[in-house]
């Protein structure tokens, strides 16, 4: 049997991990009808409830006898699977993988899955981070440390300008981007919030933990774009794919005429600007004023460089 | 047949889900093609996997149903549920775990000597209890064999199975690895099953720019992932996204191309019958045939290095003719990263800094116009455009014209 006949399968399914747990309780003794349902409902889906428990306790699955005692001698555990292993050994050729220093005892025979340069990711931006430098590895092993066991950090950085800065902060976050391939890092400081390009941080040093019931996660300052939607040249797939990742509400309004709300954090208006702005035609800002403001300038700006061209239409 | 929240067969899942996420406002009657009842069947399902990101909305022309996240606030790719709502029998669940309890000791059991403890010492306990024959333990111990979670051993004419994690594989230390790649792996969904092995999986990762929607295609990518690996040509049944229309197309698989700035992924393959590259979108694949090893691998991968050289995007436009392309941005004081984001992101382009304030973008390729998009971006920096495909630069300035049109500027001011 190949691998591809095994991604989808219930072995790797929530009623097989549920089922799990519920026996792993049951080995420890203390299983109970309402321990059973707990489980199914912090695991499971919505609906499991309804399932699982009528089926463990009528017998259909025999798997726990009549006062939950499991049928079974040992704690429920499952080999990791070839496809699995083949994955992790995928990954042990990413070059990312320096940052996380994984245990690849067992792949020593694994075939990968893929080999790296089986994907092209033709759009990615050229000025990713540098995973292979020594300093950056250590600085993401500090932070990743930090962020989870909840200690402050002292950060040395230099900024876009060259400007150099010291901070104490509490790393909440990593965040990653594929387009940019860059970890930015989320810190709440003494001061402001900060997100710091982790190329950039030049140093960083742990210190003591801090009280995570006393932390906040700094709230976003998130705007509501107000976008219409002319659908030609397969606009409609096209804007709603490029815009999937955003939180959004799309209303048909018309024949081939859509309108999109979306919430945006106002951090990122200018690369939101620039994408509704690659849109052409197809997309047309109805809210909020200052971001049609905005359009509005660019789309001027470039109406005077080209009646400086002459009024013509260039062609090579 | 009574109604279950798990599915046996995945494909008409994902075509709700798909619409659910992306599109979101259409209504019941809308998903003409299928029925009423599968539609409430359907929604029902990813309700109850996803229904923290379900929203509803009633309008004039009926209830809209649709699936709404902020991908860049969740640590988790929640379309992953999908893969996890297998349907199984009841004898599949008992005997995963009879099997596994029994060879957990780490000595390799036959055949026969399972299906005696499974009846003996297991199934003995229950009254009216199923008694699966030898040939149904058989089947399953195969079935685990080929997923990895058994290995077999001959002993003279008699098969013997044992477990395959003689040694405990340290998958706690993999944990922040898998947080990171379960989700920015195109097969994260492996990662996703795994992190459910671990009691608490670390929080410490976002994603920004994150398009989740490809985790509704991991099959079909594993799938070609397995014959790129083994060198395999392929038959794709490929469903047009716009018509619906159905074809099939035989060809050498070669590279899976993503876009990080749309979520898609498209197979690039050799087309035997076309003699030429071609690209498939994996969300409009239906189903991958694997075929014969083929032994012209190599060729066709060089051929693909050198496609490769003048690809834009996705388009190899008409007949492998290149477009020439040339824009020059002028920017502002302060405004230098106009010059680092030509350069981060001129791909197959050429950067030319003409002074201070003026650089100069260059492009070969095979469809200019797949360009638009981008040099829409820089809009407001343009002093010339120049391209051998007339329509392109047309196209742009007609585009210009109605922008300018639609924000209430005299569009005539654009030439």
């Amino acid at each position: 049997m190949g691998v591809a006949a095994m991604l989808f399968s219930e072995i790797y399914g929530s009623y097989f991990n549920v089922v799990a747990a519920v026996l792993a309780e049951a080995a420890e003794g203390c299983l109970t009808e309402g321990s059973l349902t707990e489980l199914v409902q912090k695991k499971a889906f919505a609906e499991s409830v309804l399932a699982i428990p009528a089926a463990l306790k009528s017998g259909d699955w025999p798997l726990l006898g009549k006062n939950f005692e499991p049928v079974i001698r040992h704690k429920p555990t499952m080999p990791l699977t070839t496809l699995q292993k083949r994955w992790l050994k995928a990954l042990l050729l990413d070059p990312r993988i320096a940052l996380f220093a994984p245990d690849a005892a067992g792949l020593g025979d694994v075939e990968p899955l893929y080999k790296p340069e089986t994907f092209v990711w033709f759009d990615r931006y050229a000025d990713g981070d540098p995973y292979g430098d020594e300093n950056y590895i250590r600085c993401f092993g500090t932070v990743l440390q930090a962020v989870r066991e909840k200690r402050r950090l002292n950060i040395r950085f230099h900024s876009r300008t060259g400007a150099r800065h010291a901070i104490t902060c509490i790393p909440y976050r990593l965040e990653y981007s594929a387009k940019d391939d860059k970890f930015r890092l989320l810190a709440a400081g003494t001061r402001r919030d900060n997100v710091i390009n982790l190329a950039r941080v030049e140093f960083c040093e742990l210190l003591e933990e801090y009280d995570p019931d006393s932390f906040r996660l700094p709230e976003k300052n998130l705007y509501e774009l107000v976008l219409l939607l002319h659908d030609e040249r397969n606009g409609l797939e096209r804007v709603l794919l490029h815009f999937s990742h955003f939180e959004k509400e799309t209303r048909k309004l018309g024949d081939r005429l859509y309108q999109i709300q979306l919430r945006y954090d106002q951090e990122d208006e200018t690369e939101l600007l620039i994408r509704v702005l690659s849109f052409g035609p197809v997309l047309e800002v109805k809210a909020p004023a200052e971001f049609i403001a905005l359009v509005k300038d660019r789309i001027d700006r470039q109406a005077a460089h080209t009646f400086t061209n002459g009024g013509t239409i260039p062609r090579y | 047949m009574a109604y279950s929240e798990l599915i046996k067969n995945f494909a008409r899942i994902r075509d709700y889900m798909r619409e659910f996420y992306v599109y979101g406002f259409k209504s019941r009657d809308e998903y003409g093609a299928k029925s009423a009842r599968s539609y409430d069947n359907e929604r029902r399902r990813i309700e109850s996997w996803l229904g923290d990101y379900m929203a509803f909305r009633q309008d004039a022309a009926g209830k809209n149903v649709f699936l709404s996240v902020d991908s860049r606030q969740i640590p988790h790719n929640p379309l992953y549920k999908a893969f996890k709502a297998k349907s199984f029998t009841n004898k599949d669940i008992t005997l995963h775990f009879y099997i596994l309890d029994i060879l957990a000791g780490g000595h390799a059991l036959s055949c026969r000597q399972i299906v005696d403890r499974v009846s003996g010492e297991y199934l003995s306990r229950f009254s009216g209890a199923f008694f699966p024959d030898e040939s149904t333990i058989r089947k399953k111990l195969k079935e685990y064999e080929g997923l990895g979670l058994l290995q077999a051993e001959k002993n003279g004419r008699e098969v013997f199975y044992r477990r395959t994690d003689g040694e405990p594989f340290p998958l706690s230390s993999w944990a922040d690895a898998l947080a990171f790649y379960s989700e920015e792996d195109p097969m994260g969904v492996v990662g996703s099953f795994l992190l459910d092995k671990l009691d608490k999986g670390p929080d410490v990762f976002r994603f920004k720019h994150h398009y989740i929607l490809h985790a509704l295609d991991s099959d079909i990518l594993c799938q070609l992932l397995q014959a790129i690996d083994r060198r395999r040509s392929v038959e794709l049944t490929v469903q047009n996204l716009r018509s619906g229309h159905e074809y099939r197309r035989t060809v050498c698989p070669l590279k899976i191309y993503v876009s990080t700035q749309s979520g898609r992924q498209y197979l690039l393959g050799y087309y035997y019958r076309g003699r030429r590259m071609a690209f498939f979108r994996l969300d409009a694949v239906k189903k991958v045939a694997t075929g014969g090893e083929e032994r012209q691998y190599d060729t066709y991968l060089g051929y693909q290095a050198k496609f490769d050289r003048h690809l834009w995007g996705v388009s190899a436009g008409a007949g492998h003719s290149l477009d020439h392309i040339e824009m020059t941005v002028r920017f502002g004081p302060g405004e230098d990263f106009i010059a680092q984001r030509l350069e981060r992101e001129k791909r197959h382009g050429t950067v030319e800094v003409l002074d201070g304030r003026t650089c100069r973008f260059t492009a070969d390729v095979y469809d200019a116009s797949e360009l638009l998009p981008w040099l829409r971006t820089f809009i407001g920096r343009i002093v010339e455009l120049k391209c051998s495909n007339p329509v392109v630069t047309d196209t742009f300035y007609e585009d210009l014209r109605r922008m300018s049109a639609l924000y209430g500027g005299g569009g005539d001011a654009v030439q």
